[in-house]
C-alpha cells in the first residue's frame, strides 16, 4: 500500500478524486445554505417578530391587547401553520391554539425544536419560549412538518449526488492516472528496449503537441543523436580495422623480409626509409581520426570565438598558392573581407585548406582552380573551391564525405580519405554544411557557414 | 647542452637519452614528477623534456607551473600522448614553451629543443641577420645576397627570417608551419617543400655556393653545421 502510494500516477489519481469531491462539497453547501438554510432563516425571523410584536401589546395594551393579536393572528387563513400559547404565571392558558403547554417543552427559554399533536399527527414545530413581564410565559411556534420533508428530500438529492461525484472523482481520477502510465510506459518501454540493445527503438509520437508529446520528441531526438554517434564510432572503429590493418601489414613484411633476407645495410636503411615513411603516414591517418572524434563529440565548440574568414581564407591560398604554381594550375582567390563567423581557426584553415588541396592534387596540368569567400545573404557565409578535375559522379557524392571512402576518381591519389570528412564535420560543428556540385568540368564544394551574430570589437587574434 | 629528460615509459626516455647523448649533449634522466621537480630547481640545466603524464598522480603541467613560480625560466619542451588542441593550449598555457605529441621523430625533438634553447638565451632581435654572404635586414625588409638585393613575398621573407634566425640547425616542416605560418595542419603535405624551393631558386642560384641545405628525412638548414 506504501509503495502503491509512492506511485506518481497513482498520487495524481488521488490528488484528482480529493479535489473533485471538494469542489463537489462546497456546491452541496452552498445549495444547502440557499434552500433549507434560507428556509429556516426566515422562520425563525417571523417567530422572532411575532414574539417581539406580542410582547409589545402586552406592555401597550395589556392582557386583552395581546389576546387580540393572537386571536388575529390564528384567525388568518395564511398562516395555518402557526402556534400560540400565552398562559399566565402558572402556565394556564390566556390565549393561543394550543390546549395546554406542551409538556414535552420544558422549562428552558429560548429555541426549542419538539413534536406536538397536531390534527390528530405529530408534527415536527419550531417554538420560542419567551418569559414577559408580570410573569406571562409566551410561546410562539411553527409547524415544520412540510418543511422537514423537504428538508429530507434535499439531504437525499444531495446525498446521491455526493455519492455520484465521489465516484465520479474516483473514475477520473483512474481514468487519468491509466492516461498518465499509458504514456509513461510507451517511454518506459522504449528505454528498457534499447537498455537491451535496441538502439533503432524510438518513443511513439502522436499527433498532438501536448507536454507528452514534446518530451517524447525530445527524447527521439536525443535519442537519434546518441544513435547518429554510436553508429560513427561503430564505423570508426571498422574503418580503423579495414584501413590500418592493410597498412600495418605490408609495413611488417616489409620490416619481417630484412630480417629473413639480410640484404646489404645500404638497401636495408632504403627499405627502413621507407617503412618510416609509411609508419608517418599511418600517424597521420590516426591523428586525422583522433581530430575526427575530437571534433565529432563537440568538445571545441566550448573554445569557439569570432573568426575572420578573409584572413582564413588568404592564408590557405597562400598556403597552396604555391604548390599551385609548381603544377601549373592557375589557382585565384576572391575573397570578401570583413565577413566574421564565430567558431575555431584552426579546423576552419583545415577544413578550408583540404579543399584547396584536393581541388590542386585532381587538377589537370593547365586546369583552374578558384577559392572564393562570399556573403551569401544576411545570416549565411560561403567558402568556395571549385576545381576543373574529373569531379566525383552524383551516385558517389553522398558517400564522399564518410571515413576512408574513396571513389573510382579518387583511387591512387593518396591520402587516407579523410579530407572531406574532416571538412564536413567541421562545417557541421559550425552549424553549417558541405555542399558537393559538379562543375562542369570538375567539383565545386562549398563551406556554408553561419555569419557571427555579433560582430566583434576588433580582429580575431585566436590564430594560436 | 645539459638537458633534463622527465619521462617514466623506459623505452621512450631511453630513445630519448641515447639519442640526445649522440648528438653531443649531457642527459639527465628520471621517471618521477617529484625528483624532475627537484632536478629542474637546481636550474643547472639549458632545456627540460617533460612528460605530460607522470605516474605517483604529478602531473607534468602542475611541474611547470611549480617551476615558474619559483621564477625558474628554464625552456620546457612537453611531451604527450594528448593530441587535442585544447592540450596543446594549456601546455603552453601553464609556462611550457613548446608541445610535441607521441609518436614523434626524434629529429623534430632535437630540432625544437636546439632552437628553444637559442630562443631562450637569445640576444635582442638583431635588426639586420647574416649567414655568410646573405644579408637580411629587417628594419627595412631587404634581402641581399654578395650584395645583390632579392626581392622576397612577404611570406618568403619570413621563411628566410626564421631559417636564418636557426641558422646552421636543422628546421623541420612542422616547425616552419607552426612559425612562418598561421596554419596548422594534421596531415603530411608537399606544400613546406614547394615553398622552401622557390625561396631557394632566388637566394641560391647556381654560380655561388647553395645556402639552404635539405637533411634527408627531416626538413632543412641554411648554412653549414656546427
Amino acid at each position: 500500500m506504501i509503495r502503491f502510494l509512492h506511485s506518481t500516477s497513482v498520487r495524481i489519481a488521488l490528488i484528482y478524486a480529493l479535489i473533485f469531491s471538494l469542489s463537489a462539497s462546497v456546491l452541496v453547501g452552498f445549495v444547502w445554505w440557499r434552500t433549507v438554510g434560507y428556509l429556516e432563516q426566515e422562520t425563525d425571523a417571523v417567530i422572532l417578530a411575532d414574539v417581539q410584536a406580542i410582547a409589545d401589546r402586552l406592555h401597550d395594551f395589556g392582557v386583552p391587547g395581546a389576546i387580540e393579536t393572537i386571536d388575529n393572528r390564528i384567525a388568518a387563513p395564511s398562516d395555518e401553520y402557526a402556534i400560540y400559547f400565552l398562559g399566565d404565571s402558572a402556565l394556564a392558558r390566556i390565549a393561543g391554539n394550543l390546549t395546554a403547554w406542551p409538556a414535552a417543552l420544558g422549562h428552558e427559554t429560548g429555541w426549542h425544536q419538539v413534536e406536538l399533536e397536531r390534527n390528530g399527527q405529530l408534527h415536527a414545530t419550531r417554538m420560542l419560549y419567551a418569559r414577559l413581564s408580570n410573569g406571562f410565559h409566551l410561546l410562539v411556534g411553527r409547524d415544520i412538518q412540510d418543511r422537514m420533508a423537504i428538508r429530507l428530500l434535499v439531504l437525499k438529492g444531495l446525498g446521491w449526488g455526493s455519492a455520484a461525484a465521489s465516484l465520479l472523482a474516483i473514475l477520473g481520477g483512474l481514468l487519468v492516472r491509466r492516461a498518465f502510465m499509458t504514456r509513461l510506459e510507451a517511454i518506459n518501454r522504449t528505454a528498457s528496449a534499447i537498455v537491451r540493445g535496441d538502439l533503432a527503438r524510438r518513443v511513439p509520437v502522436r499527433d498532438s503537441t501536448d507536454e507528452f508529446d514534446q518530451l517524447a520528441r525530445t527524447i527521439n531526438g536525443m535519442l537519434q543523436q546518441i544513435e547518429i554517434l554510436v553508429d560513427g564510432v561503430r564505423n570508426a572503429s571498422n574503418a580503423v580495422a579495414h584501413d590500418l590493418r592493410t597498412p600495418l601489414t605490408e609495413l611488417r613484411g616489409r620490416l619481417e623480409r630484412i630480417l629473413i633476407a639480410r640484404p646489404s645495410a645500404e638497401a636495408a636503411l632504403c627499405e627502413i626509409e621507407d617503412a618510416v615513411a609509411s609508419l608517418d603516414r599511418l600517424i597521420d591517418v590516426f591523428n586525422a581520426l583522433l581530430r575526427l572524434a575530437e571534433i565529432d563529440s563537440g568538445t571545441r565548440i566550448s573554445g569557439f570565438g569570432a573568426v575572420d574568414l578573409a584572413r582564413v581564407a588568404n592564408e590557405v591560398a597562400d598556403f597552396h598558392g604555391a604548390v599551385a604554381e609548381e603544377k601549373a594550375v592557375a589557382f585565384t582567390s576572391s575573397v570578401k573581407a570583413g565577413i566574421v563567423v564565430h567558431g575555431d581557426p584552426f579546423l576552419l584553415t583545415q577544413a578550408i585548406g583540404n579543399l584547396v588541396d584536393n581541388a590542386i592534387k585532381f587538377s589537370p596540368p593547365g586546369g583552374k582552380v578558384t577559392l572564393a569567400v562570399e556573403q551569401v545573404d544576411d545570416r549565411r557565409a560561403s567558402v568556395t573551391v571549385s576545381d576543373q578535375g574529373p569531379g566525383i559522379p552524383d551516385e558517389e557524392k553522398s558517400r564522399a564525405t564518410e571515413r576512408f571512402y574513396r571513389g573510382k576518381t579518387g583511387e591512387g591519389a593518396g591520402g587516407a580519405g579523410l579530407g572531406l570528412s574532416i571538412t564536413a564535420a567541421v562545417a557541421r560543428l559550425h552549424s553549417g554544411s558541405l555542399i558537393l556540385t559538379d562543375g562542369n568540368p570538375g567539383l565545386t564544394a562549398t563551406i556554408v557557414l553561419p555569419l557571427a551574430t555579433h560582430p566583434p570589437a576588433a580582429r580575431s587574434d585566436r590564430f594560436a | 647542452m645539459k638537458i633534463l629528460v622527465v619521462e617514466d615509459n623506459e623505452h621512450v626516455a631511453q630513445f630519448i637519452c641515447k639519442g640526445l647523448r649522440e648528438n653531443g649533449h649531457a642527459v639527465d634522466r628520471t621517471a618521477t614528477g617529484r625528483d624532475g621537480l627537484f632536478m629542474a630547481t637546481t636550474g643547472v640545466y639549458d632545456a627540460i623534456v617533460l612528460d605530460r603524464m607522470l605516474p605517483e598522480g604529478v602531473d607534468g603541467l602542475a611541474i611547470v607551473a611549480t617551476l615558474r613560480k619559483t621564477g625558474s625560466n628554464t625552456p620546457i619542451l612537453i611531451l604527450s600522448a594528448l593530441a587535442q588542441l585544447d592540450e596543446r593550449i594549456r601546455g603552453l598555457r601553464a609556462g611550457g614553451d613548446d608541445y610535441l605529441t607521441k609518436p614523434f621523430a626524434f629529429d623534430e625533438l632535437a630540432a625544437r629543443l636546439e632552437a628553444l634553447v637559442r630562443r631562450s638565451q637569445n640576444i635582442p632581435a638583431e635588426a639586420v641577420l647574416e649567414v655568410g654572404d646573405l644579408r637580411l635586414d629587417m628594419a627595412q625588409h631587404k634581402v641581399s645576397r654578395s650584395g645583390r638585393p632579392i626581392d622576397l613575398q612577404p611570406r618568403e621573407f619570413k621563411l628566410l627570417e626564421y631559417l636564418m634566425r636557426n641558422a646552421g640547425r636543422v628546421v623541420t616542416r612542422t616547425m616552419l608551419l607552426e612559425n612562418v605560418w598561421e596554419y596548422h595542419c594534421d596531415r603530411q603535405t608537399n606544400a613546406i617543400d614547394v615553398h622552401i624551393s622557390k625561396l631557394r631558386r632566388k637566394i641560391d642560384d647556381s654560380s655561388l655556393p647553395p645556402l639552404i641545405h635539405t637533411v634527408r628525412g627531416v626538413g632543412y638548414r641554411l648554412g653549414g653545421g656546427d
